[in-house]
């Protein structure tokens, strides 16, 4: 009689990962435009905890809460061609830190913007794709209009894949113009009207290491240039130029028993501001049966502070900034994602938390009063033309 | 859903595809993709072609001069060297200019002489190959992908029919069989295995719901001179048949794996061509020489009648 499951032979395991080299094993032989249209809509809420009262002074303690609706449209055009129309609305409402004072016994407080601001965001998104026989190219056409601020970009990108087909170069290049002009409300801001611009460049490689696994590797380069201070924080004067790097690498292994992959991912992130990070994200993509996957994820972020960050500043200094969001800290992301086929219909369900301490992360620093925990839950309905 | 039916002849036999499909231009496209893709290969690899790739290879033989080859066929060469080695160098893709000595409609046996003039041409070890070039290195020297591409067509056919969304089909080129069964509501594709001595009898019957079946008999050609029976498999080493099973059929995630496996099977003496398919961890049927079925799959030969009418309803809508 034959022996079953994991107790294969080697013959058996040297003929298929041999014959598993052929192209018609290897998924797409030539990148492809998607065989059907797809259009989505999708519904998520993130919602800020309230700022501990014990670390505030007066003012509201309500922390933003975005509410935001996307719809997404993907159609193959031609043979060799797709588009992508990507729509988002986002409402926001809620107060954000504007400084950080001393309290009588020395703690840094925070100090929130007093009345709740309302801004709402429209995001039009455009792409078209080309797709040859080792591999295929984008534009990306990006429009985003808020109360406040503007912005316009547009973005390169292509793909190669080496003639083994297990190999895949890619690149890209961005570059976006931005316009500031705060709302003009109870706070005072640091400028009537601003702008600045952004321009970034990514290489990666990919590999197919074997019938299981890949491994992949990315190297990215962002300059921002122009009006980089927050308009809406008192204590806040940052450089007007901001060079930022990332290595980032990252492993897929599928896993036959379970019926499962394995995706774990890591990035680097360095800056001439002396802001560094390290992002570990970690998710188990389990699929039940054919039409459900779920997939719990987990990320660990920890950031050092920027050069001229600190809870109370020097506004003698030539750059001196308060905003949490330069700070050194650590935080801790875990959700749960479902996705369940249904017909031509695809659900997708996902929730997360997401906390931050100070002493949780791997920087010296002065704990911000200001970090913030959340919640985002999101739903999504998607239709396959088929 | 409509249930669609195509029948052609390509690798030198009649090919069959069905499938099932809710939308008539789809499927229209779908036959003509499969076809085309069988045809694709078969252009490439058949040594009948002056033009194929094969032929190519066949004439540069001794010249010196190596053939580039594309990736899809540094693979199908690598994965015939598995064979080579897996089979203790039963499986050669040169060993096919045995056929200019062995001619099995003549009822003559060859000379010992002819062979000897032969076996110096034959020996996979001989080739010099890498990823990018190929290069036979004595005049005459033959090779024939004829072992493994018919069982590779049959699956590139199914990936195209699955990567077109057709979520049931049954790619069948001439036994070699491949099948897409996604999806929950796809019900598995019941097919026959072949009687090695009446060909339109079923020994067993196989549900198939992914994956690829292969056979390979010793029984479609073969030479009887003086009460002796002469197989056309030959061993590459001696040039005269080897005395084995008479049929082996192998279930596996690909026809390719199926029919490597198969055939590495048939190229052994019997007894350990036996212990070798119970070791390799796949469904199979072997029938030997005296017609007796071994194997995981022997046992559903039992209940033959039962299950060929679950065959019929299965393949006829």
């Amino acid at each position: 009689m034959s022996r079953r499951g994991s107790d294969k032979s080697s013959a058996l395991l040297a003929l298929t990962s041999s014959a598993l080299l052929l192209p018609a094993y290897q998924g797409a032989r030539a990148d492809a435009p998607p065989e059907f249209m797809e259009a989505g809509m999708r519904y998520s809420k993130y919602e800020e905890d309230n700022t501990q009262g014990k670390k505030t002074f007066g003012g509201s303690s309500q922390r933003y809460d975005i509410d935001a609706a996307q719809f997404h449209l993907l159609a193959p055009v031609a043979d060799n061609w797709a588009f992508a129309l990507d729509v988002q609305w986002e409402d926001m409402s809620g107060a954000s830190p504007w400084f950080v004072g001393e309290s009588a016994s020395g703690e840094p407080k925070v100090i929130m913007s007093g009345a709740s601001i309302e801004d709402t965001r429209t995001e039009v998104s455009v792409t078209t794709r080309y797709y040859y026989d080792r591999g295929n190219a984008g534009v990306n056409y990006v429009r985003s209009d808020e109360d406040d601020y503007d912005s316009n970009a547009l973005a390169l990108d292509g793909a190669f894949n080496s003639s083994d087909g297990l190999t895949t170069y890619g690149g890209a290049l961005s570059f976006s113009a931005d316009d500031i002009e705060p709302t003009q409300g109870s706070v005072p801001t640091n400028t009537l009207k601003n702008d600045k611009d952004i321009s970034s460049a990514w290489i990666g490689v990919s590999r197919i290491i074997s019938t299981r696994s890949l491994l992949r590797f990315g190297l990215s380069f962002t300059y921002r240039d122009g009006f980089l201070t927050d308009p809406y924080k008192l204590n806040d004067n940052r450089p007007d130029e901001r060079k930022e790097w990332t290595i980032s690498t990252g492993y897929r292994h599928f896993f036959d028993a379970p019926n499962a992959a394995l995706h774990a991912d890591y990035r680097y992130f360095d800056d001439d501001w002396g802001v560094g990070s390290h992002t570990l994200d970690l998710a188990w993509y389990q699929n039940l049966g054919d039409l459900t996957q779920l997939i719990p994820y987990a990320r660990y972020y920890s950031q050092g502070q920027a050069d001229f960050f600190g809870n109370l500043v020097d506004l003698s200094d030539r750059y001196y900034s308060q905003d949490y969001r330069l700070s050194s800290f650590g935080a801790i992301t875990v959700g749960l994602r479902l996705r369940q086929e249904l017909g031509n219909w695809v659900v997708n369900l996902s929730g997360e938390r997401y906390r931050t301490d100070e002493s949780w992360g791997v920087y010296n620093g002065d704990e911000s009063p200001a970090l913030v925990d959340y919640w985002r839950y999101s739903f999504g309905l998607d239709y396959i033309f088929r | 859903m409509a249930g669609f039916e195509h029948c052609f002849k390509a690798m030198g036999g009649p090919c069959r595809l069905r499938f099932d499909c809710a939308d008539e231009a789809l499927a229209q496209r779908a036959l003509e993709a499969v076809e085309a893709e069988v045809l694709r290969l078969e252009h490439k690899y058949s040594r009948y072609r002056a033009d194929s790739l094969t032929s190519q290879i066949n004439r540069a033989a001794g010249t010196g001069a190596a053939v580039a080859i594309d990736q899809e066929t540094a693979a199908l060469l690598g994965f015939a060297e598995t064979l080579w080695e897996q089979s203790g160098g039963m499986f050669d893709l040169t060993a096919g200019i045995l056929r200019r000595a062995w001619d099995f409609k003549s009822g003559q046996l060859p000379t010992q002489t002819r062979i000897d003039e032969l076996l110096p041409l034959i020996g996979w070890q001989r080739v010099q190959w890498d990823q990018h070039s190929i290069h036979l290195p004595l005049r005459g020297m033959e090779i024939d992908f004829g072992g493994c591409v018919k069982e590779y067509a049959s699956d590139s056919a199914a990936t195209l029919l699955a990567g077109l969304g057709i979520e049931r089909a049954l790619v069948d080129l001439a036994g070699d069989m491949a099948v897409v069964a996604e999806g929950a509501a796809a019900r598995p594709w019941t097919v026959g295995i072949r009687h090695p001595s009446q060909p339109e009898q079923a020994i067993a019957w196989v549900q198939l719901t992914r994956g690829g079946l292969a056979s390979s008999g010793d029984y479609a050609r073969c030479l009887l001179v003086e009460g002796r029976r002469y197989g056309h498999i030959l061993n590459p080493a001696s040039g005269w048949p080897v005395q084995g099973l008479s049929a082996v059929s192998v279930l596996a995630p690909q026809c390719l794996v199926a029919g490597g496996s198969a055939t590495i099977a048939l190229l052994k003496p019997e007894a350990e061509a036996l212990q070798w398919l119970g070791e390799l961890g796949l469904p199979w049927l072997a029938v030997d020489s005296q017609l007796v079925c071994h194997g995981s799959l022997a046992d559903t030969s039992a209940n033959m009648s039962a299950r060929h009418s679950i065959s019929q309803e299965g393949n006829t809508e």
